[in-house]
């Protein structure tokens, strides 16, 4: 009888504490370690591929509005253009092209349209060597006064590149100067930085003066 | 027995104590299965099929396309997600270079999104395989390099920024180090890690000094409609907790021929990739004819396949 009960006893004592286990892990009575605090997922504008602003030809390309680009909607063909000019020589941009700011250049000496623009047929660019080029084909009169950087560019060092490295197997696709620069203000503009690392511990790891 | 103690003979158990043990023991059982609950998690460190798996470069043809299916089923598994996981070889003639142009790069870390985007890293905890370091001009001291820069808008005046990622060595010394050969240089230069080899000893993190393996110390987490389904062995596949993992040159883009991920973000163009052995590549003419100045700490002798140049 003795030897029953405490055997009883045993599976009894052994039923509980896996009931107690059991229960204790359904419930999670240790607990898990906190989770880590949320991270915001970041912005799709900087995983986004696009370049900083679209050229003429990307216009064209992407089948955008180019009414932007037709001039003799509102000048007037085979009229000679007067500009205007200030005090100081530099051109007074009239309010119809009040988008254009005049920045190509740092000494003021770069400030006529007619330097790049052909003031016989306003729809074309001319190069200082006299040669007429389309809107679309503006790398040729960049490349006119920006010889190392042309050749860089032509070489795909300069400028940005995607698509496939290795030409037999796909296209690459170059960006031509303007997809990046605005022809009349190129310097490139600063912009807002993506996220930095977040710190494990930012108690302990501070963010140093710089 | 029986002589001694006729009440516990089978024939004279009576209905109740049958009833009452019967019990016992059915919720003991239960108990004891219920208890075992945590085993259930094994399967996130591992399966039988990946722990009888051989070592990639033993695995035969077939034996790897069954490892391609497993993997894909998982990532079906856990992210409800239709991957496309191949294992690309790398190319006959061609090894890769990277030249970055501190000239041009202002800072804007859009390649450390990107690359996160591109290779399925851990949103939270936080993997990052880029660090863009702030540096003042007139130095390339890296002490001076600070990561955790957040103005309005960069590039700041009187600083350049100098990103840093896996520099893939020519003598790299993390693979040195790996005990198991679960990281090794590809005849392309791409150092690669196969993370169900890997055992996450972390040895291969501290051989690098360029700070870039990074370790999954917890269960790394992407959100499903983020995640890459373009994936390869190699290289963006899901990881699991407690491997390493770093840049591999986007491997399931360049292996196809097309440039990485953070090249292609890149808006001011400062990024250049290619195959070193074309005399016609971007890289090459870079070489030739730019002022290539370091290899990041060139003087440790791993000769890394990453430049940093300037414009001249």
């Amino acid at each position: 009888m003795n030897g029953a009960a405490k055997s009883r006893a045993v599976l009894t004592a052994l039923s509980l504490s896996f009931i107690g286990l059991g229960v204790a892990f359904y419930f999670d009575l240790w607990g898990h370690p906190a989770p880590p605090p949320g991270l915001a997922l970041v912005d799709t504008n900087f995983i986004s591929t696009a370049t900083a602003r679209q050229s003429a030809a990307d216009l064209v390309r992407s089948g955008g509005d180019t009414s932007g680009l037709e001039c003799y909607v509102c000048h007037e063909r085979n009229k000679p253009l007067k500009l205007k000019l200030d005090g100081e020589g530099n051109v007074v941009v009239p309010k119809e092209h009040e988008d254009i700011v005049m920045a190509h250049g740092r000494h003021h000496r770069n400030n006529n349209c007619f330097n790049c623009h052909d003031e016989t047929n306003l729809e074309l660019l001319q190069t200082r060597d006299g040669r007429q080029l389309k809107l679309v084909d503006s790398p040729a009169l960049c490349g006119s006064c920006h010889g190392p950087t042309y050749r860089d560019w032509e070489a795909g060092v300069h400028g940005r590149t995607s698509g496939y490295w290795n030409r037999e197997l796909g296209p690459i696709d170059r960006k031509a100067c303007a997809s990046c620069h605005n022809p009349h203000s190129p310097p490139f503009p600063p912009r807002q930085p993506a996220p930095g690392p977040h710190l494990l511990h930012p108690t302990v790891h501070k963010e140093r003066p710089v | 027995m029986a002589d001694t103690d006729p009440s516990t003979t089978a024939a004279e158990l009576s209905r109740r104590d049958f009833l009452r043990t019967s019990a016992v023991l059915a919720s003991g059982m239960a108990a004891l299965a219920a208890s075992l609950a945590p085993l259930r998690d094994l399967k996130d460190y591992t399966s039988v099929e990946r722990f009888l798996q051989k070592h990639y470069k033993e695995m035969t043809p077939a034996e790897l396309q069954r490892v391609l299916d497993r993997v894909s089923r998982e990532v079906e598994q856990q992210y409800h997600v239709r991957a496309k996981v191949r294992d690309y070889k790398p190319m006959d003639g061609v090894e890769f270079v990277y030249c970055l142009n501190l000239t041009r790069c202002i800072g804007c870390r859009k390649c450390v999104h990107a690359c996160v985007a591109e290779n399925n890293q851990s949103r939270n905890p936080e993997i990052q395989y880029i660090r863009v370091l702030k540096m003042p001009h007139g130095s390339l001291n890296l002490e001076n390099g600070d990561h955790n820069y957040n103005p309005a808008n960069v590039p700041e005046k009187g600083f350049f920024y100098m990103p840093v990622q896996c520099q893939q060595c020519k003598n790299p010394p993390c693979v040195k180090v790996c005990p198991v050969k679960a990281t090794w240089q590809e005849p392309d230069g791409i150092t690669v890690i196969d993370y169900d080899w890997c055992i996450g000893c972390r040895y291969c993190e501290a051989a690098c000094p360029y700070f870039a393996r990074r370790f999954n110390w917890t269960r790394p987490s992407v959100p499903a409609e983020r995640l890459n389904p373009d994936m390869s062995y190699l290289g963006n596949r899901p990881r699991r907790q407690g491997v390493m993992e770093k840049c591999h040159f986007c491997v399931q883009r360049t292996r196809q021929g097309r440039y990485p991920a953070c090249l292609e973000v890149c808006p001011a163009g400062a990024r250049k990739f290619g195959n070193m052995l074309d005399p016609d590549s971007e890289v090459s003419y870079i070489l030739r004819n730019k002022r290539v100045f370091i290899q990041l700490k060139e003087e440790l002798g791993t000769s890394p396949r990453f430049f940093y140049y300037f414009d001249v």
